[in-house]
């Protein structure tokens, strides 16, 4: 009987530590040992967004980031950006009211992409654009999400917002408008440059998106059916160049995968 | 009563008394071999009964209340890993996107990224044999994915490969690419 305990109490741990895992950022970042100092300051900051009804998950996913790195960075510069982080969810959440568009549950999704899309130097109208050509929260949160992918791929940001709005208007699942950056990858592979990507989008011909009619290698993979291509020997694309952090000692390889 | 009654009489209660006899050894051993034979399958057959008919259970409470607590915590241990399981299941709504790195030097390669808290040894590659070509193959859900390589425990490398190296904030570059539906294709 005591040794029925005693495995019933190290089973009752072992699964109070599953879900520490979902806890606050506090929590999380104190398990991990960070600075105890560190995870104050990082609560407050969280506090402060939560109190401005702001969504708090990126700067929660930016916290953990930097206490990840940080043989590389110090916690006062972690904390500085997460300052950053707030100021702009803040303005995001400004255009969202500004724009009185209905966000209902999916705003703090929709306010977290317009953050981001405004970190890529999209501008305010930029973002309130797509905001209102997009047909749910949803959909506005991953148009977002995908014109500032394509603006840090080297698109001109009135070309990613004019293909993501295409993409929108066209109807379907709002997630299909994620494979855009692959199409831009997948015609940068082939060859194109940056400005014969946004002239083909700005002439109406969109971006021709994997797996559909006219593309070819790298296109998704059949349903439930993990798909990888065997590795590119081609040069590494220019467009993927790291910058600021150390280089590998070879090179990445195409990969690509989808069930589906 | 005819005579032709009487004789049809006499036969009838001669087969009436025959029948009151008891039966020869031979007959009597035949039909009790039977019997016994019918007893036994339908014994056999009987086992299934135990599961539809009301049995009386005795449980010790305290005993009750640990297997409880057992099962509650094995299942909670067994959803984390189906989750962290370097992609030996596939939850719902992701899909499977593969990452290369050549490093031949490597001793070991890592995947840290916004999808694994940054974590530098939870996403582990595997080394192509009579190569330098490291992968690792994980479901991630639709949209977009910041990551880096984490080369033998210390050294944080980039994708070559990814969408976009993006600024992270704190002076260096994340490797950043956005997971469709259908997967990620790559330059």
């Amino acid at each position: 009987m005591k040794r029925m305990w005693a495995l019933a109490i190290a089973m009752t741990v072992l699964g109070q530590a599953a879900v520490a895992q979902d806890g606050d950022v506090v929590s999380r970042l104190r398990a991990a040992g960070a600075d105890p100092q560190f995870a104050e300051r990082v609560g407050e900051i969280v506090t402060a967004a939560r109190d401005e009804g702001l969504p708090t998950g990126p700067i929660e996913e930016k916290a953990i980031e930097g206490w990840a790195k940080r043989h590389r960075v110090p916690p006062e510069r972690v904390t500085a950006v997460l300052e950053q982080v707030r100021l702009r969810l803040r303005e995001a959440h400004q255009i969202m009211v500004e724009s009185r568009v209905e966000l209902r549950e999916r705003h703090g999704e929709t306010v977290a992409a317009a953050a981001e899309a405004l970190g890529r130097n999209m501008t305010r109208e930029q973002v309130r654009e797509l905001v209102q050509a997009a047909p749910t929260p949803e959909a506005a949160a991953a148009g977002l999400t995908v014109a500032a992918s394509l603006v840090a791929q080297g698109l001109e940001a009135g070309a990613a917002v004019y293909a993501v709005r295409t993409q929108l208007r066209a109807g379907g699942p709002p997630e299909r408008v994620y494979e855009l950056p692959s199409a831009m990858a997948d015609m940068r592979a082939r060859g194109a440059t940056l400005s014969d990507v946004a002239g083909q989008i700005m002439q109406g011909g969109g971006l021709p998106m994997p797996g559909g009619a006219g593309a070819g290698a790298g296109t998704g993979s059949g349903p439930n059916r993990p798909s990888v291509l065997p590795p590119s020997r081609n040069p590494t694309d220019p467009a993927g160049q790291p910058g600021g952090n150390q280089q590998p000692g070879g090179q990445g390889k195409k990969n690509q995968g989808g069930n589906g | 009563m005819t005579e032709h009654d009487d004789t049809r009489y006499e036969r009838m209660l001669a087969a009436y008394r025959d029948g009151l006899r008891p039966p020869g050894d031979e007959v009597r051993q035949r039909v009790m071999t039977e019997l016994a034979g019918r007893r036994q399958g339908a014994a056999e057959r009987a086992w299934w009964r135990w599961f539809v008919q009301p049995h009386t259970v005795r449980v010790r409470p305290m005993l009750a209340a640990a297997a409880l607590v057992i099962v509650v915590g094995l299942s909670a241990s067994v959803s984390q890993l189906l989750v962290d399981g370097n992609g030996a299941a596939i939850p719902d709504g992701t899909v499977l996107v593969q990452f290369e790195l050549e490093f031949p030097q490597a001793e070991t390669v890592a995947l840290a990224g916004s999808f694994n808290d940054w974590n530098d040894s939870a996403t582990q590659f595997t080394r192509h044999e009579g190569s330098g070509v490291w992968s690792v193959t994980i479901p991630l859900p639709p949209g977009r994915h910041e990551y880096l390589f984490v080369v033998n425990g210390e050294q944080w490398v980039p994708d070559p490969r990814a969408h976009a190296a993006v600024d992270d904030g704190f002076g260096n570059l994340n490797s950043m690419i956005v997971v469709g539906p259908r997967g990620v294709v790559r330059s």
